[in-house]
C-alpha cells in the first residue's frame, strides 16, 4: 500500500516536472499522436486493398490493432522506467542513488520514469479498440469485459518482462539494444496482426518466447467468437497468465543481475 | 572540395568501428523484414495483386536493408544543437552545410552499405516470394543505382532540413519525430508505396519523398520501366536541386540570426 | 566491537580491453581495486579518506553504502552486512555523490524533500522538525521553492546534504563534496558537517582530494593507494611524514637587503619579493624569522600555507603511487 502511495507521487510528481516545458510536451505529445495514427492509416489502407487477413475481417483486425496499441502504450506511460529510461539510469549512476535508498531497486525503477506523451497512443488504440468492436459486431457481455481487462493487463506485463531483458543487459553494461528491440518492438509489430497469420517458426517465437500470443490473441479471438486453433473458453482465461510468469522470472532474473552490478567509476 | 572529401573519409572510418551494433542492427532488421514479408504473404493468399509478391517482398528487403539510410541522424551534431554550440559552428567562414552534409552522406551511404550488403545476401536465399529476386533485367539493376545515389543527395539534403528546423526551435523532439514520420510514411517503409491506394500514388509518387527509396527500388523490381529511367532522374534531381536549395537558404537564415543574438 | 569493521576486503572488476587488430574477441583484463583492505572506525569520527584516482575509494564507500557486493572479506557496519541487509542499512546512513544529483532535477526542491519523506517513510512531526531544523542551518528557506535545475552548485550541494540526512542517519557518506565550490561555500559547508557531527554524533566518511577539508574537519585520515591502506592516523603525523619544506614570501623596504642565511635554505628572486624554501625539521620557523628580522625592515611577510596539494604530491610519489 506504501509503495503504491510512493508510485502515484513520484508519477505526479514527474507528470509536473514534464510540464515545466508545456510547449515542448504538446508538440511532442501531438508527435505521437501522428505516429500511431500512421499506424493505423497503414492498416486502414491493408484493409481497404486486401478486405481480409485470412478468416480475419477488418474490423478484427483494428481489434487486434487496438489492443496492441492500448497495452504497449498504457505501458511505457506508466513503466517508462524500465521500457525507456533504464540504460541511463545506470549510466548516469541513478542506479546508485536507488540502491542507497530503503526501497526495493524496481519499485523505484518504476518511480523514477512515466512518458505522458504516449495519452495520444493509448486513444488511438482506444479509438482502434471500439472501430474493431462496433465492425466485428461483438455483443459484448461480463465475461468478455473481464478478458479484456486481463488481458491488457497481462500484456503490460509481459512487455514489461521483455524490456527488462534490456535492462538486465545494461547492468552487465552489454550493448545490444538493437537485439532486444527485435522482440520487444519487433514483437509490437508482428503480433498487432493475428498470430496465425505467421508461419510455424514465427508463432512458436510469440508462443513460446514472447507469448503474446497467449496474453493478447487467444483472449482477443475469444472475445470476437472466432477461438484461436478452436480452444475452449476457460484458455481465454488461462494463458494470459503466462504474462505475468514472463515478469516473475525477469524480475527474479533482474534480482540477480543487480548482484553483478558494477557502478561506474565516479 | 577537397575539405568535404577529407570529412567523408573520416566519416567512412568512424562507421566501420561500430561493429557489435552493426550486427545486432542486421539482425533486428531482418526480423522486421521477416514479419512484413509473412504478413504479406497472408494477406496474398487471399486476394492477390496486380503487383507480384515477389516484388513486394524485394521492396520491403530493400527498404530494410537501407533502413540505416532513411534514419540515421549525425550524433554530433544533435548535441551540439542541444548544447547551443552550433552557434560557433555556424559562425565559421567555411560552408557548414556543405561540412555537414558531407558527414551525414558518409555517415549514411556507409552505415547502410555495410547492412545491406549481408542482408541482401541472406534475404536472397529464402524462398520465391519471401527473399530478395534478381532484378528483371540488368539493364533495371543499372538503372537502379542512378537513382539510388540520386535519392541519397535528397535524403541527406532532408536530414539538413530537418536539422534546420531542429535548431530553431527550442525543443528538437517532436519537430524531428514529426519529419522522420513523414518521411517512413512517404518513402514506403511502413508500406510500400505500391501498396498504397492507386488513387493516393498518382499524387505521392511526385512527392520528395517518394525519391529516396521508392524510385530506385521500382526500377531494380521493374515496376518501373527501364525506358522511363531518364524521366525519373530528372525528377529526382529536380528535387535533390530544391531541397538542398532549400536546406542552404535555411542554414544561412540560422547564422543571420545567431550572428545577431551575439551565439 | 566498533561502529564499521572492515576486514580484508577485496574486489576485482574486470575490464575489457580494446580489441585488437586481427582477433576475434576482445582481452580482459583484471584490475584490483582493493586488495585486501582493513579498518574500523567508531561512532561519531569524522575520517578523511583520501589517494589518488582509481586507488579504491569510491569502490570502498560503495561496498559499505551497499551498492557494490565485495568478492571477499568482511564488512559490518552497525552490525550489519550491507549488501545482504541493504534495506534496513541503508536506512542508517546518508550518502552524497559530489557530482551525481539524488534530488529531481525539474521540480522545487521541497517536492524532492516530501517524496524522500515517503521513500524513508519518515513520520511528519519527525520530518517537518528536521526539516526546520537542516533548513536553518543549511541556509535553504529561500531556496524551498526553486527548482534543482536553477540552483548554484554550492546550493546545490546543500540542498543535496539536506536530502541525505533528513531520515537522520548515523552515519554519512561524502564524496567530494566541495567539488567546485568557492571559498565561501567551502567554509560554510565545513561548518555545517562539524556543527551536525558535534550534534548528533553522525559518523562521517569523506572522499577528497581537497586537503584543506581534511584539515579542517577530519581527526583521522586513511591515506589508499593501489588497492592497499597505506597510511591510517592523525593528519599532523601524515604531514610530519611528507611535508618536509616549506616557502617564506618576504619583502623589504631596501632592494638588496643583506640576509645572513643558514645552510639549506634555498633562496629565490620573484618579482613579489623573496621566497625562502626551507626545511622545519632542521630550522624552526621561528629561528628563520628573527634571522630575517635583524636583516632589514620587512615590509610584507606571509609564511606560505603548507600547500597540501603538493604535499600530496609529495606523497604520492614517495609511496610510488
Amino acid at each position: 500500500m506504501n509503495t503504491l502511495r510512493l508510485y502515484v507521487k513520484s508519477i505526479g510528481m514527474l507528470l509536473r516536472s514534464h510540464l515545466q516545458y508545456p510547449s515542448s510536451f504538446i508538440m511532442q505529445t501531438l508527435a505521437q499522436l501522428v505516429m500511431e495514427g500512421g499506424e493505423m492509416m497503414v492498416v486502414i489502407l491493408l484493409v481497404d486493398r486486401f478486405d481480409n487477413l485470412k478468416h480475419w475481417s477488418g474490423g478484427n483486425l483494428y481489434f487486434f490493432f487496438g489492443l496492441m496499441a492500448v497495452s504497449f502504450y498504457l505501458t511505457e506511460f506508466f513503466g517508462r522506467g524500465i521500457t525507456g529510461d533504464f540504460p541511463s539510469m545506470v549510466r548516469t549512476g541513478r542506479l546508485d542513488t536507488f540502491l542507497v535508498r530503503p526501497r526495493g531497486v524496481l519499485t523505484q525503477v518504476f518511480c523514477g520514469g512515466t512518458d505522458p506523451r504516449r495519452i495520444t497512443c493509448i486513444a488511438v488504440g482506444v479509438a482502434a479498440l471500439i472501430m474493431g468492436s462496433i465492425l466485428s459486431g461483438i455483443s459484448w457481455n461480463i465475461f468478455k469485459v473481464l478478458i479484456l481487462i486481463e488481458s491488457i493487463a497481462m500484456s503490460c506485463l509481459l512487455i514489461l518482462g521483455l524490456f527488462m531483458i534490456e535492462a538486465i543487459f545494461s547492468i552487465f553494461s552489454v550493448k545490444s539494444v538493437e537485439l532486444v528491440n527485435a522482440i520487444t518492438y519487433g514483437g509490437r509489430s508482428a503480433c498487432q496482426y493475428p498470430i496465425d497469420v505467421y508461419p510455424l517458426p514465427l508463432r512458436a517465437l510469440f508462443t513460446v518466447v514472447a507469448p503474446f500470443a497467449l496474453t493478447m490473441h487467444v483472449p482477443a479471438s475469444w472475445i470476437l467468437d472466432k477461438p484461436l486453433y478452436g480452444w475452449p473458453l476457460w484458455t481465454a482465461f488461462v494463458t494470459p497468465l503466462s504474462g505475468a510468469v514472463v515478469f516473475t522470472v525477469m524480475t527474479c532474473f533482474f534480482h540477480l543481475a543487480l548482484r553483478h552490478y558494477r557502478s561506474t567509476g565516479s | 572540395m577537397r575539405g568535404y572529401i577529407s570529412v567523408f573519409k573520416m566519416r567512412l572510418r568512424m562507421e566501420l568501428q561500430y561493429r557489435g551494433a552493426m550486427i545486432g542492427g542486421i539482425l533486428c532488421q531482418m526480423f522486421f523484414g521477416i514479419v512484413l514479408v509473412a504478413l504479406y504473404n497472408a494477406l496474398y493468399e487471399g486476394k492477390p495483386q496486380s503487383v507480384p509478391i515477389e516484388n513486394v517482398a524485394t521492396y520491403v528487403w530493400l527498404q530494410q536493408a537501407f533502413f540505416r539510410m532513411l534514419l540515421a541522424t549525425d550524433p554530433d551534431l544533435v548535441d551540439k544543437i542541444r548544447s547551443g554550440d552550433i552557434s560557433y559552428d555556424l559562425c565559421r567562414p567555411v560552408n557548414m552545410y556543405g561540412f555537414y552534409y558531407a558527414r551525414i552522406m558518409a555517415q549514411k551511404l556507409m552505415g547502410s552499405l555495410m547492412r545491406a550488403i549481408p542482408m541482401l545476401a541472406v534475404a536472397a536465399f529464402l524462398p520465391k516470394g519471401w527473399g530478395v529476386s534478381a532484378p528483371t533485367s540488368a539493364l533495371g539493376l543499372l538503372a537502379a543505382i542512378p537513382a539510388l545515389f540520386l535519392g541519397l543527395l535528397c535524403i541527406c539534403a532532408l536530414e539538413n532540413i530537418t536539422m534546420a528546423f531542429t535548431m530553431k526551435t527550442l525543443d528538437p523532439r517532436g519537430m524531428q519525430a514529426l519529419l522522420n514520420l513523414l518521411m517512413m510514411t512517404l518513402s514506403g517503409n511502413l508500406l510500400p508505396l505500391t501498396l498504397f491506394p492507386d488513387s493516393w500514388q498518382k499524387v505521392i509518387r511526385f512527392f520528395p519523398y517518394a525519391q529516396l527509396m521508392d524510385a530506385p527500388i521500382r526500377l531494380y523490381t521493374g515496376d518501373f520501366a527501364v525506358s522511363d529511367a531518364i524521366g525519373i532522374y530528372a525528377l529526382q534531381g529536380f528535387w535533390a536541386v530544391v531541397l538542398i536549395a532549400l536546406g542552404m537558404s535555411m542554414w544561412n537564415a540560422n547564422k543571420k540570426r545567431m550572428i545577431v543574438q551575439g551565439g | 566491537m566498533s561502529y564499521i569493521e572492515v576486514d580484508n576486503l577485496k574486489k576485482d572488476f574486470i575490464v575489457k580491453k580494446k580489441r585488437e587488430k586481427g582477433k576475434l574477441l576482445r582481452e580482459k583484463d583484471t584490475v584490483n581495486a582493493l586488495k585486501g583492505v582493513s579498518f574500523s572506525v567508531d561512532k561519531g569520527e569524522l575520517v578523511g579518506y583520501i589517494g589518488p584516482n582509481g586507488a579504491g575509494k569510491s569502490t570502498t564507500v560503495k561496498i559499505l553504502s551497499g551498492i557494490l557486493t565485495p568478492d571477499s572479506g568482511e564488512v559490518q557496519v552497525g552490525g550489519l552486512i550491507p549488501w545482504k541487509q541493504r534495506k534496513v542499512h541503508v536506512k542508517n546512513i546518508g550518502v552524497v555523490f559530489g557530482q551525481r544529483s539524488q534530488l529531481w532535477w525539474d521540480v522545487p526542491i521541497i517536492d524532492s524533500y516530501n517524496l524522500l519523506k515517503e521513500i524513508y517513510k519518515i513520520p511528519q512531526g519527525d520530518y517537518e522538525a528536521r526539516l526546520k531544523e537542516l533548513m536553518g542551518a543549511l541556509q535553504l528557506e529561500e531556496l524551498m521553492r526553486t527548482p534543482l535545475r536553477l540552483l548554484s552548485l554550492g546550493q546545490r550541494m546543500r540542498a543535496e546534504l539536506c536530502g541525505s540526512l533528513l531520515h537522520r542517519p548515523e552515519l554519512l557518506f561524502l564524496d567530494e563534496p566541495t567539488i567546485g565550490l568557492d571559498a565561501v561555500s567551502k567554509i560554510a559547508l565545513r561548518d555545517f558537517l562539524k556543527w551536525e557531527n558535534k550534534q548528533y554524533g553522525t559518523t562521517v566518511m569523506l572522499t577528497t582530494h581537497d586537503m584543506e577539508d581534511i584539515a579542517a574537519l577530519c581527526s583521522r585520515v586513511m591515506v589508499l593507494g593501489h588497492g592497499q591502506k597505506l597510511f591510517d592516523g592523525k593528519l599532523p603525523d601524515l604531514l610530519e611524514r611528507f611535508d618536509t619544506v616549506r616557502n617564506v614570501q618576504v619583502k623589504f623596504d631596501t632592494e638588496n637587503p643583506d640576509i645572513k642565511l643558514p645552510e639549506g635554505v634555498e633562496y629565490k628572486r620573484s618579482e613579489d619579493g623573496i621566497i625562502l624554501s626551507y626545511e622545519p625539521a632542521k630550522l624552526p620557523t621561528a629561528q628563520l624569522l628573527s634571522i630575517l628580522q635583524e636583516s632589514g625592515n620587512i615590509s610584507e611577510l606571509t609564511l606560505q600555507p603548507e600547500n597540501t596539494d603538493r604535499l600530496i604530491a609529495a606523497m604520492y610519489k614517495e609511496l610510488d603511487l
